[in-house]
């Protein structure tokens, strides 16, 4: 499930960059990026000196095209922070470049301050005094993008809040275009100066996200008329003075907040080009009410006693939800709200109501994602979803383990439910994680192979489905229990007997075992 | 060069585009590879492309490299067109998750070229105007300095130190967070 998502929150990130540089050079205009006569970079007269084939690792000299000093300066903007420093002092040109970079990226991975980390307050007295190294030498000309990200949790020594708001007046000037400020709750709360973005910025700004900081926007606040994204993770703000911040912001496509507390009411004005939603964990909300006509794209996470009232559901084509109880609440209300929804994502940490079959539909859906836990709920009622939506293509399911035993198959293979009444002739592909040898699931497994006349591909991950050691950073699986080692065990035996002799030869089946190599169990 | 895709009606149908390099070669390349570049997208828009376009600062053997590079973006850029609009994430994950690596591993390939090439390609990006390839191309010169000396740098790339030692020196102080 994690990996799944990870992988499509990846390649969506690739399709927006294409779609965003697609964009970006229709915003072009008439002349090139980059003006093609003058060359600042002096070259040495080198008449005879050998090609290179090679960029990397030969320094015996080059004689062809040279490249004039504007394209230097973007080729310099595109190294990361560090190699940027380091070339400041290869030319008086290299050196201009640095002191224009319009790119400002401070973190302790880009100052390369990581592996100092654990000399705790040496780490954050470098960081904020390199921090204030580099701005004070730089021209403060030109910045478009400003981004301070203060995570480490080592930060013993908070940084002056006296400093953050001198670095903020430094390069929030006009023509800045990015503003990304992380703070740590270590800090004592920063008050974001909302004075800075004044009206001038409206015009370049595009995209704001703060963490961890005071933000009280007032009527007074220029009108961000560019701004097209907004994010606000554990940011103090109240509902009032979002609405004032977002009626300035036509513009805006993406709003998504995380963790702010403070909203109880959550207003969205009538935003034309707003097209993504997203309110995670707000926990002081009661209702959210937009007049977004445009929104195609909703998350949530927040109580099912929420009062939702967004202008325009049946636009809405994707939606993700995450609260108890949730699963009962998609099946019988989301398909009368969203009509043409094609992809739903549910999470239900506990769903105590079987799922009931209902004559509704989700005509369009094609992807459904299901992530659930909960003791007493009858697994095999998903069913439901699935005689519910004739479009689906993409099933994908992670029944949380839980602490009670449920009973198994192995134990009770009495009796096996069917309804074979019901077919499935658009479902293609099936993924199934933390698989086990739980009756009801078998039996749901069991039914979608016998109703299913389209399946092309069956997935069953008897693991937590976590990015597995070929694919992620560090090398290793993530560790599981030794009972859960066990349960795996069982469930390869349950899919053995049960679902082996039902998977049609036409159909790839996948069973996703424990990783030999990260995980031995001695049974 | 041959066009795009053989017995496809609507490529054929397609507008067409005569570029010609500096050497005099003709090069017909359909409208969606050609306006890839803004400046020729704007000359299509003003209706001065009859008779073919000229484009004197660009050699033959750079345009074909170019002419690659635009023919597999544009075909990027109409499946982009086509899947965003209504096919479902499921569809997206299979379909363009092939494609989107198929376009990687078109692009480190096409930067594998020696560094006379790299720079006249990153010329001709610019005076075309064509972003995406601007980039990439500037992206392969910014990461060949990573590990090189200031030294070793001016010496890949003949750049001539116009700096005092003691200018550089205190450059070298200003930035001493960086080598360590």
């Amino acid at each position: 499930m994690v990996e799944l998502n990870q992988l499509m929150s990846l390649l969506r990130q690739r399709r927006r960059q294409l779609h965003q540089r697609d964009r970006q050079i229709q915003d072009h205009g008439k002349p090139p990026p980059y003006g093609s006569t003058y060359s600042g970079v002096k070259r040495k007269c080198s008449p005879c000196q050998n090609d290179d084939n090679s960029l990397d690792g030969q320094t015996n000299g080059y004689s062809g095209p040279d490249l004039p000093e504007d394209i230097w300066c973007h080729i310099h903007s595109l190294m990361p922070m560090r190699d940027a420093a380091q070339t400041a002092c290869v030319s008086r040109a290299f050196l201009g470049f640095w002191r224009c970079r319009p790119n400002l990226v401070f973190s302790e991975e880009t100052l390369g301050l990581t592996e100092n980390a654990c000399i705790y307050d040496k780490s954050s007295r470098d960081f904020a005094s390199t921090v204030c190294h580099i701005l004070k030498n730089h021209s403060g000309v030109g910045v478009k993008t400003f981004k301070l990200e203060v995570t480490s949790v080592y930060n013993r020594q908070e940084i002056c809040l006296v400093d953050l708001k001198n670095w903020l007046q430094i390069v929030i000037k006009p023509g800045i275009q990015e503003l990304d400020l992380s703070l740590t709750r270590r800090i004592a709360m920063f008050n974001f100066p909302c004075s800075l973005l004044s009206d001038t910025i409206g015009d370049s700004l595009r995209h704001l996200h703060l963490a961890s900081c005071n933000f009280h926007p007032t009527v007074s606040l220029g009108c961000l008329r560019s701004l097209t994204r907004l994010e606000l993770c554990a940011v103090c703000i109240d509902g009032d003075e979002l609405e004032c911040l977002l009626s300035g912001s036509f513009a805006l496509e993406r709003l998504e907040l995380k963790l702010c507390t403070g909203i109880i009411c959550l207003k969205i004005p009538c935003l034309q080009q707003l097209s993504h939603l997203e309110v995670l964990t707000c926990t002081g909300l009661h209702a959210v009410e937009s007049k977004a006509p445009n929104l195609s794209s909703f998350r949530f996470a927040g109580d099912l006693i929420v009062q939702l009232s967004l202008l325009g559901t049946s636009r809405i084509k994707k939606y993700e939800r995450f609260c108890s109880g949730t699963v009962l609440y998609a099946r019988t209300e989301v398909p009368s709200n969203m009509p043409n929804l094609e992809t739903l994502t549910i999470f239900s940490e506990a769903e105590t109501v079987n799922t009931p079959m209902v004559p509704s539909k989700f005509l369009h859906l094609k992807f459904l994602t299901i992530v659930l836990g909960g003791q007493t709920y009858d697994i095999f009622s998903l069913v439901s979803f699935l005689c519910a939506s004739p479009s689906l293509e993409t099933f994908i399911l992670n029944v949380r383990p839980g602490r009670m035993e449920r009973i198994s198959l192995l134990e009770d293979p009495s009796n096996l439910r069917k309804m074979s009444e019901h077919s499935h002739n658009k479902l293609k592909r099936v993924q199934m994680i933390n698989f086990s040898h739980v009756k009801t699931l078998v039996e749901l497994t069991c039914h979608i192979l016998d109703s299913t006349t389209s399946l092309e591909c069956l997935t069953l991950d008897v693991t937590h489905g976590a990015p597995r050691c070929s694919v992620n950073k560090c090398g290793k699986c993530l560790p599981m229990r030794r009972e859960a080692l066990v349960e795996a065990h069982r469930a390869l035996l349950a899919i053995q007997t049960y679902i082996n002799p039902k998977v049609p030869s036409t159909v790839e089946f996948n069973v996703l075992e424990p990783c030999s190599r990260c995980h031995t169990v001695g049974i | 060069m041959a066009s795009a895709g053989s017995g496809d009606e609507k490529a054929a149908a397609a507008a067409m585009i005569t570029l010609i390099s500096s050497d005099n070669e003709k090069f017909e390349v359909t409208e969606a590879t050609a306006t890839l570049s803004q400046t020729i997208r704007h000359m299509i828009e003003d209706g001065c492309t009859d008779g073919g376009v000229p484009l004197p600062n660009v050699t033959s053997k750079i345009l074909a490299r170019v002419i690659e590079y635009c023919k597999k973006h544009a075909t990027a850029a109409a499946g982009e067109e086509g899947s965003s609009s209504s096919f479902s994430d499921a569809a997206f994950l299979e379909v363009d998750r092939a494609f989107l690596e198929e376009l990687e591993e078109f692009d480190d390939a096409f930067l594998e070229v020696d560094r006379a090439t790299l720079f006249d390609l990153i010329l001709a990006a610019n005076y075309l105007d064509i972003k995406g390839l601007l980039n990439l191309t500037c992206q392969k010169v910014a990461d060949s300095v990573k590990g090189k000396t200031p030294e070793q740098i001016r010496e890949m790339y003949n750049i001539v130190n116009d700096l005092t030692p003691e200018e550089e020196a205190e450059i070298r102080r200003e930035t001493q967070w960086a080598f360590e």
